[in-house]
């Protein structure tokens, strides 16, 4: 008897251990009035991480009843860190997230509504491409952080020995120019490849495609989340992918950020941050050899682009959501110490990324000291938002095995595009 | 000790135990106490999240709050299995390839290795060699072959030299499934070579001593002796290599990325995975993970059927 009321003992213990384990809810009380704010992003290295940590370290100087604890994972990590811990009731207060998730986070009540005096101020002081990154429907998700376009970068050396002075400014001209400067050895493999339709990254065929396809003036999805992308635009643009890869001018297996720089791939059409990487594996190099331009379109003067986003929003089961948005607020609003932008506006531009907030944007434009960041900050003038919907993220996988049918199994363009579309679940 | 004498046929008589009502009841009661702990792990962590995929395999659900769940019936049965999808195919279809072919490539290794290691000396070295790849870890087994399939990796090097062109073993649709299917029979070889060591160790060597005074060659004795007896084993071989075959994804995911070219290698526990956690669908994936259980189970139920049909042990 003695043995197993012991053994009831530990079986009580075990499961109050379990439920206190399980059930610690989003964020700590801490001692006395003092709240401890927990933030996830995938800031998790670098630059980015340094820049988070010194505001975080400066508000917790000065906060000391509110503290700010960065919780950080990669960014392959983060929706499924975020999926498992937020079910698991121990989901951060501040979650830092990728625009393309909004809508699935905002369904399944995850992220806060935004209060309406910071929302009209966001609104208000936000640019067009950065809030429509990080808006489902009519709601705003949270603070717009990271802001990419997509720009077309491209070798001057190669393009220059194929007798190509200027960047090309038509499709008929980019087809020509991959055509011209693609190289394959005797064995028929690829020594540099003329025109790179994949970046890295979730759905890695999508977001070129996209771009080619805004250049077309065409869309992904409509607000409801119904495809909009099979018709003439999406073909004419798949099409153009279509016969640079039967013409052996790109190939899916090529991936830009390990070639380009060594100078295996002639033109790529990628993300703005890119620039950070290029400058620091290619050294004097980059100043010499890179080039950026807006990504044409079919027609003289007709250009394109993506912009994606990140935003940093509260969760809705925090318990300190006032806290929470009081810190945002702060981060995204206080000045620099060096000049006229917001901290985090610098510490955005300092890794080679868009500042979303206007004002920043325009100042930084005044002296860009690179000339290749100047169609990067152009293009969030005109390029196509990431659709955001419930349902966005289904979609984009499907247009991917879609292109990527196209790319490398020959699969015609239109009939791609159909299968893609019905894939595709309004929601 | 009490024992009760009865009469067992014509002048036998045979000590029966008596049981003692109290006694045991109180073993029983220590059993059921001792075996609490592992009961109550299973609980936790199989029984009741099983009955929750149930319940969410008639559900449409996004995550994060239960609040949110709302009863469809059997809409994602419906979405799952309809052939206008992508699940039923290609993904179930390269489900059942890369198990069948895994463990087909897998057995037949393993056997052949097991009876040459068997006969070699420093057998424990061998084992040993043939086991590493399941100490490895998935991410730098994929990662290496992943390396070695690249276009200019070391398979493609060897081809050229060969005066055959390289071939896209990850990014052409027709080989990356054979091709992850390779890497995931080899890495599995190491398990199985163990058991099959140790079930051929258990054959008696009289057989094979009787077998060669009869005139029986190396073939025959391998055939009419080493595979009979060996067949407890294989079926357990067999049966652990199809489960992990039908539910492996980590390997998938390190070579592939995404299941693809074009859901090339997309199989059913990579897909729940995706639906799941990048979708936030998890009433579909839980659907998934229905179907598979029911397959799973009739391959497993199966196999056991022909065994016993077979006459082998199995209990």
């Amino acid at each position: 008897m003695r043995i197993s009321r012991g053994l009831g003992l530990a079986v009580a213990a075990g499961l109050l251990a379990t439920v206190a384990a399980c059930g610690g809810g989003s964020s700590s009380g801490g001692g006395g009035d003092k709240v401890e704010l927990t933030l996830l992003s995938h800031y998790s290295d670098g630059p980015s991480k340094e820049g988070l940590d010194k505001m975080i370290q400066e508000w917790n100087k000065d906060n000391p009843k509110i503290q700010v604890k960065a919780q950080v994972v990669k960014f392959d990590d983060l929706l499924t860190t975020m999926t498992v811990r937020q079910t698991g009731g121990r989901g951060a207060d501040i979650v830092s997230a990728y625009g393309l998730w909004g809508g699935q986070l905002m369904k399944a009540n995850v992220v806060a509504k935004v209060p309406d005096d910071i929302a009209k101020k966001i609104k208000a002081e936000y640019s067009p491409a950065a809030l429509g990154a990080v808006t489902t429907g009519d709601t705003l998700l949270g603070y717009p952080t990271e802001l990419n376009t997509y720009v077309l970068f491209y070798n001057k050396k190669i393009l220059a020995a194929a007798g190509i002075t200027k960047p090309p400014t038509t499709w008929a001209e980019l087809a020509d120019a991959a055509k011209k400067t693609v190289k394959r050895d005797a064995k028929g493999n690829i020594q540099v490849e003329g025109l790179s339709l994949i970046q890295d990254g979730d759905n890695k065929s999508v977001h070129p495609f996209l771009s080619l396809l805004n250049s077309a003036g065409g869309k992904f999805l409509g607000p409801d989340g119904s495809p909009q992308f099979d018709n003439d635009q999406g073909k004419a643009a798949l099409k153009f992918e279509a016969d640079l890869a039967a013409a052996k001018a790109t190939n899916p297996s090529i991936s830009p950020t390990k070639q380009f720089r060594s100078g295996g791939v002639a033109m790529a059409i990628q993300a703005g941050w890119w620039i950070g990487s290029l400058k620091t594996q290619m050294k004097d190099k980059y100043g010499t050899d890179v080039g950026v331009a807006a990504i044409p379109g079919p027609t003289p003067g007709s250009k394109g682009s993506l912009a994606y986003g990140f935003f940093m929003g509260v969760n809705e089961r925090s318990k300190h959501a006032a806290e929470a948005w009081k810190f945002l607020t702060w981060m995204n609003e206080h000045k620099a110490s060096s000049g006229n932008v917001t901290e985090t506006g610098k510490w955005l531009a300092d890794q080679g990324l868009i500042p979303p907030r206007t004002a920043d944007q325009e100042e930084y434009k005044k002296s860009l000291a690179d000339p290749n960041m100047a169609p990067i900050y152009e293009a969030a003038t005109y390029a196509m938002a990431e659709p955001n919907q419930p349902g966005a993220y289904e979609a984009k996988t499907a247009l991917h095995n879609a292109i990527m049918g196209v790319l490398t199994n020959g699969a015609s363009p239109d009939d791609a595009l159909a299968q893609a579309a019905k894939a595709v679940k309004p929601q | 000790m009490t024992t009760a004498v009865s009469k067992a046929g014509a002048g036998h008589t045979v000590a029966a135990p008596v049981s003692r009502p109290g006694k045991l009841h109180r073993e029983g009661r220590a059993a059921y106490l001792f075996l609490s702990p592992a009961l109550l792990f299973f609980c936790i962590f199989l029984i009741l999240p099983f009955m929750f995929a149930i319940v969410l395999a008639f559900s449409n659900w996004g995550g994060f709050d239960l609040g949110t769940m709302k009863w469809s019936g059997i809409a994602n049965f419906k979405e799952v299995l309809s052939f206008d999808g992508t699940f039923v195919k290609p993904i179930l279809v390269n489900t059942l390839l890369f198990a069948f072919g895994a463990v087909f490539m897998a057995t037949f290794g393993s056997v052949l290795v097991a009876y040459c290691i068997d006969r070699l000396s420093f057998q424990g070295f061998w084992r040993v060699l043939y086991f590493l790849p399941v100490v490895a870890t998935v991410v730098a087994i994929g990662n290496v072959w992943k390396m070695m399939y690249q276009p200019a990796g070391l398979i493609n090097a060897v081809l050229n030299k060969l005066g055959v062109n390289s071939v896209g073993f990850l990014s052409d649709a027709s080989y990356a499934l054979p091709s992850v299917t390779v890497v995931h029979a080899w890495a599995s070889i190491g398990g199985a070579v163990l058991i099959l060591t140790a079930g051929l160790k258990a054959i008696p060597d009289m057989y094979y001593e009787a077998a060669e005074m009869d005139g029986a060659n190396s073939w025959h004795m391998f055939w009419s002796i080493t595979l009979p007896l060996l067949r407890p084993a294989l079926l357990f071989v067999l049966i652990t290599q199809f489960i992990g075959g039908l539910q492996s994804f980590a390997l998938i995911i390190v070579m592939t990325g995404d299941g693809g070219p074009v859901n090339a290698t997309n199989v059913a526990a990579f897909e729940m995975y995706q639906r799941a956690f990048k979708y936030g669908a998890w009433g579909t994936a839980s659907a998934m993970a229905m179907v598979l259980f029911v397959i799973i189970l009739a391959i497993t139920l199966l196999q056991l059927w022909v065994a016993r049909r077979r006459g082998e042990e199995t209990s």
